[in-house]
């Protein structure tokens, strides 16, 4: 009798998939945040003489878009992220059809409190920041990118942060991402089996500071730009 | 039917070997047409049933426990003997076969004592290569700790939970067998009764405790790991489903019954503190190696154990035995504090405890190591108790703990049924009465693991043209008839005592005549209770349900049914012997200092109980023969 | 104290259950839980009725058969404690219980509070031992190891096998157990030799038994009676991964 191995195969493969595409995700979100800030930058940033030739926060941020999407190489990252996101995506499914058949019958009364309910929810976070990718997307690549009909980005940007529930729409996005990323970045390290104790530590202390800096900074952005 | 021994010849120390070198065994290829089974799943059985299935018999093990890794051996704390003298403290096989023979007050018997000192050496090697992670110095090495009733630190130790260990070691064993097919378990099934086809064990009768069908299987030789019935006091340090009853049943189809009133109390126990207590958990006793035992002085003490000096304080087994103080052997110290508890110095809300208290060794070694040693009987004792050990002293009581009788074996392990073999605790012959600490688990595991394997042969190289024993036969459906009418028999009575409460009676009657302290008058009367208590549970027993599915009361009551029986014969057998030996202490037969008399003249012998259907047991006595030591007044001064 | 419980009653996996409630009054704070149930058994029995069906054995935490759920919590309200150790003066006087067996689907339940649990037996089986036959071993000074490897490794195999930890998982995982006994004969030098083997096999029982994937919440730690960690999950993966890259066929 053979054994099964492979990412989809057995219950530790499949959450090593998650792990390493989760992962991924995370390295986008840091070069997305790092354009995005962008955006709050104060003109006064910009002296003539020192960016040559771009003189405000529009001329740059706008420069920064173009660059992005007509440099190939980033392109190419681009469609490898689409696909790491529809791969966690599916991954996730999966285990989760495969863990409700695991369960078995449902217990009458329930006791929440040996864990934390971000951790027991992860499928939920992730469903809400799904939603808030189609929508994030279909605002802006969407008519950016693939059907053209927007040229500045940063006019675009303005008009949907001047929108109040957008706003809370992707506070809701960023907030869930937060609590995803703490427990994601920590299980994600766990699913790989990095387990020297001082390692697991460590890494547990960097993925709340991470996450909580990440979500504080996507989360100032809309707010600093509707009352700008 | 007069008792063989068998005991190979030569020298004590070369008796085994001899044994080894001379006995028959069976061809590989043969034992594939051979099958065993094994009755019990614990360390003597487990080990019997992996060790049997590596050699390439074909076993059945059965157990009632939902697995195996859940017998009692689990509940073993404080470690295994072997006489390694890994601490170059003078050990060795001989001197661990002395501490053993002297320990059970020579009343065991010698060649099978001094081959279980032999073989520990192996049961070690055995274990670790296993994986048991038993305590390491900090080279690497095996750690010892030491023992009541020793001068010597040969006990190997994984914390306190050595037996867990060495039980989980024995457990994968049989798990990889099963997996190569050559065991199969039976878990949840309950042993009924055993078959007997022309004069020879040929099978048993178990019940389903899943779905409560009856089933029949048959084997060429059958092996009990059946453990001890201390559960008969109802409360006691074993597990609420530990029972004598295949014992008994194998008892009442010819087996004898040696020594059965032999029982350890033991000394380190939870006391019970309410009338619907089930359990009394065992403390281990490594912890007397750190922990001083004390009761005030005053009988009437009020103030808390931390406020009460030193000079009000009665240590008193450090005052009557200076040489072993608190390490004297178990039927001692347990003795000890009936005395103190009798004369009024108790303890505790219902006075019935002594304090074990650490503060000297905390002061001396500090918190951590204590901790490190003990942690987890020091978290256990909190769990049940809700009390810091650590700050206050534990409070302790003597609980029925172990059974040094058993079934009567040879040195074959061999019951007198042809072909029904007894490993462990459901034997008889290595404790003598009194067993010592950390001995249990290394009699269990060198059984199962290396004697039984050894001499089973000798019997099954008759049995390889035998072929399968078919179980459609008269003997069969006899046995099943029987067993069956016992169950509708049992379901039948609908009366209104719960099962728990006759067996609570029972138990009482037992602890307070048929335990540390027994006279005649006292034995006399408890024999009549039992009947009377018998007569009541097959009047009167609340069984309900029905027999087709799980029915614990069931189960209870059926076991119940047996210890009843046992109990008297218990009492016969106490009753019968008039001296004072190991955990046996007649108040008639003891020495003005209260210690216990043996009387070497009359009673050098084991004695093996015939059951006799419808008259009194038969009593055949095998005698005790000494070739290499000198029976000596046991003297822990 | 007085006390009203509410008891998952199902005569067997393939009927339905459902909670029945039970009133019980002049329990002592001293009594443990299962010494509760002993009282209501008896109740029932001298009435003729059939008693509760509950697993339970050695009352002293170490055997593992004892599996209740109370109150939504495997093994009742302590933390690290066993059904068999809990007291009722975790409990206040008038209080409501409810009592439900270990669920998960492959744990089916047997009668009323007991459940199968062979599917952990099989896991141990598909290789969660070393192959060591009797008489094989050397002298056991000779594999020396060192002091706090073997306390790490006792800390793994201090398991008892419960299955409180897939009773709890929300996803019914049994990571925790199966990493206990893989982290258990890992980190022993005596299990180097079908570490591999042990890992790929172990996991893939797992699997073939129904369990469901580790989501690393740690609930199962929070219930477990011996403490296993949740880093031993994290080092089973090791193991798995470990055992992939040197897998050759």
């Amino acid at each position: 009798m053979a054994v099964k191995k492979g990412l989809f195969k057995t219950s530790v493969g499949r959450k090593n998939l998650m792990a390493v595409t989760g992962l991924f995700i995370i390295f986008f979100l840091i070069i997305h945040l790092v354009g995005n800030l962008i955006l709050i930058l104060p003109d006064s940033f910009f002296p003539v003489e020192f960016w040559g030739g771009v003189e405000n926060v529009h001329n740059m941020y706008n420069a920064y878009s173009h660059f992005l999407v007509s440099f190939w190489p980033v392109t190419l990252v681009a469609w490898v992220l689409y696909a790491a996101i529809m791969i966690h995506v599916i991954d996730a499914i999966i285990i989760t059809l495969q863990n409700n058949k695991s369960r078995g019958e449902k217990y009458q009364v329930t006791d929440n409190s040996t864990s934390n309910w971000y951790s027991r929810n992860m499928g939920i976070l992730g469903t809400i920041i799904g939603v808030f990718i189609v929508i994030h997307m279909a605002q802006f690549w969407l008519k950016y990118k693939v059907l053209g009909t927007e040229h500045d980005l940063y006019e675009l940007v303005f008009a949907i942060f001047k929108v109040r529930w957008f706003v809370l729409i992707y506070e809701i996005g960023i907030i869930a991402l937060g609590f995803h990323l703490i427990h994601g970045i920590e299980s994600a390290h766990r699913s790989l089996g990095i387990y020297p104790k001082k390692v697991m530590n460590i890494i547990k202390y960097v993925a709340l500071c991470f996450s909580l800096v990440m979500a504080i900074l996507y989360a100032i952005i809309p707010i600093i730009l509707y009352l700008k | 039917m007069a008792l063989n021994a068998k005991i190979p010849e030569g020298p004590l120390k070369d008796k085994w070997q001899n044994y080894l070198a001379k006995t028959r065994i069976v061809n590989p290829a043969n034992r594939k047409k051979l099958d065993v089974i094994v009755v019990g799943g614990g360390l003597s059985g487990g080990g019997a049933a992996a060790s049997l299935a590596e050699l390439g018999y074909n076993v059945k093990v059965f157990f009632f426990q939902d697995s195996a890794r859940r017998s009692h051996s689990v509940a073993a704390q404080g470690g295994v003997n072997a006489a390694k003298n890994y601490k170059n403290d003078g050990d060795n096989v001989y001197r661990m076969f002395y501490d053993t023979i002297k320990g059970g007050d020579f009343r065991s018997r010698e060649a099978n004592v001094y081959r279980m000192a032999e073989v520990s050496v192996d049961l070690i090697d055995h274990m670790v290569a296993q994986g048991v992670p038993f305590g390491r110095e900090y080279s690497g090495y095996l750690s010892n700790r030491s023992f009541g009733g020793v001068l010597v630190s040969r006990t190997f130790y994984a914390r306190g939970q050595t037996g867990q260990q060495l039980l989980l070691a024995t457990y994968q064993a049989m798990m990889n067998q099963i997996k190569v097919g050559k065991l199969t378990q039976y878990n949840r099934h309950e042993i009924l009764d055993i078959v007997i086809v022309n004069g020879k064990a040929r099978g048993i009768i178990a019940r389903n405790l899943n779905t409560g069908e009856i089933e029949r299987h048959s084997a060429h030789a059958v092996v009990f790991g059946t453990g001890g019935f201390g559960k008969i006091f109802y409360l006691s340090t074993l597990a609420m489903n530990s029972n004598g009853s295949a014992n008994w049943r194998a008892h009442k189809k010819g087996a004898y019954f040696a020594n059965p009133s032999w029982t350890q109390i033991h000394p380190t126990a939870l006391p019970q503190s309410g009338e619907h207590q089930s359990k009394l958990t065992l403390m281990s006793e490594s912890l007397r190696n750190d922990g001083r035992i004390w009761v005030p002085k005053n009988k009437d003490e009020k103030r808390a154990p931390g406020d009460i000096p030193d000079e009000d304080r009665d240590y008193y087994l450090e005052r009557r035995y200076p040489a072993f103080g608190n390490l004297v052997p178990r039927d001692v110290a347990s003795r000890a504090a009936k005395e103190r508890l009798d004369a009024g110095h108790g303890v505790g809300p219902l006075k019935n405890a002594v304090y074990l208290d650490f503060k000297t060794a905390i002061e001396k070694l500090g918190e951590d190591t204590i901790k490190e040693r003990y942690g987890n009987l020091f978290t256990m004792y909190e769990k049940i108790t809700a009390i810091n050990a650590y700050k206050e002293p534990m409070k302790i009581s003597p609980a029925a703990h172990f059974s040094m009788g058993g079934l009567w074996v040879d040195y074959e392990l061999q019951t007198t049924i042809p072909g029904l073999f007894a490993v462990g605790e459901a034997n008889f012959a290595d404790h003598g009465a009194n067993r010592l600490g950390a001995n249990s688990l290394l009699q269990a595991s060198v059984d199962g693991n290396f004697i039984l394997p050894n001499t089973i042969s000798n019997y099954l190289a008759d049995d390889i043209k035998t072929g399968k024993i078919p179980t459609d036969s008269p003997e069969f459906e006899e046995a099943e008839k029987a067993v069956k009418d016992q169950v509708s028999k049992l379901l039948a009575i609908k009366g209104t005592m719960p099962v728990d409460q006759i067996h609570r009676r029972l138990g009482k009657i037992m602890f307070k005549e048929v335990a540390m302290s027994r006279n005649e008058k006292g034995m006399i009367w408890a024999i009549e209770e039992i009947k009377k208590l018998r007569k009541e549970f097959w009047e009167n027993a609340a069984i309900p349900g029905n027999e087709n599915g799980p029915n614990s009361e069931l189960e209870k009551a059926g076991r119940l049914a047996d210890y009843l029986e046992i109990a008297e014969l218990m009492a016969v057998d106490a009753l019968n012997r008039k001296e004072s030996c190991g955990a046996h202490f007649r108040e008639d037969y003891q020495t003005p200092e209260g210690e216990a008399m043996r009387d070497d003249e009359n009673y050098m012998y084991s004695s093996a109980w015939e059951w006799q259907q419808g008259k009194d047991w038969k009593l055949h006595k095998e005698p005790l023969e000494f070739t290499e030591v000198k029976p000596t007044v046991r003297s822990y001064k | 104290m007085k006390l009203t419980l509410k008891i998952w009653r199902q005569e067997n996996a393939q009927t339905k259950g459902k909670l029945v409630t039970y009133k019980l009054s002049d329990l002592s704070s001293d009594s443990s839980f299962l010494e509760m149930l002993d009282v209501l058994n008896e109740e029932l029995a001298s009435k003729g009725e059939p008693v509760v069906e509950f697993d339970h054995d050695c009352r002293e935490g170490i055997c593992g058969q004892c599996s209740l759920v109370i109150n939504g919590k495997a093994h009742g309200p302590e933390e690290h404690y066993t059904t068999c150790q809990t007291h009722l003066r975790s409990f206040s006087d008038g209080d409501t219980i409810t009592i439900e067996p270990f669920r998960a689907n492959s744990f089916p339940v047997i009668r009323d509070l007991k459940v199968d649990r062979s599917s952990m037996d099989r896991i141990i089986q598909a290789g969660g031992y070393i192959s060591s036959f009797t008489g094989m071993a050397p002298e056991a000074n000779s594999i020396p190891i060192h002091h706090d490897i073997a306390e790490s490794a006792f800390d793994s195999a201090a398991c008892i096998g419960c299955g409180a930890c897939i009773a709890t998982c929300k996803n019914s995982s049994a990571a925790l157990f199966v990493s206990a006994k893989i982290g258990h004969l890992a980190k022993l030098p005596q299990g180097q030799i079908e570490r591999n083997e042990r890992a790929l096999w172990m996991i893939n029982a797992h699997d073939d038994e129904g369990f469901g994937s580790c989501s690393n919440t740690g609930a199962c730690v929070m219930v477990c009676p011996q403490e296993i960690q949740l880093l031993d999950i994290t080092r089973m993966n090791f193991e798995y991964n470990r055992a992939l890259c040197y897998n050759k066929d």
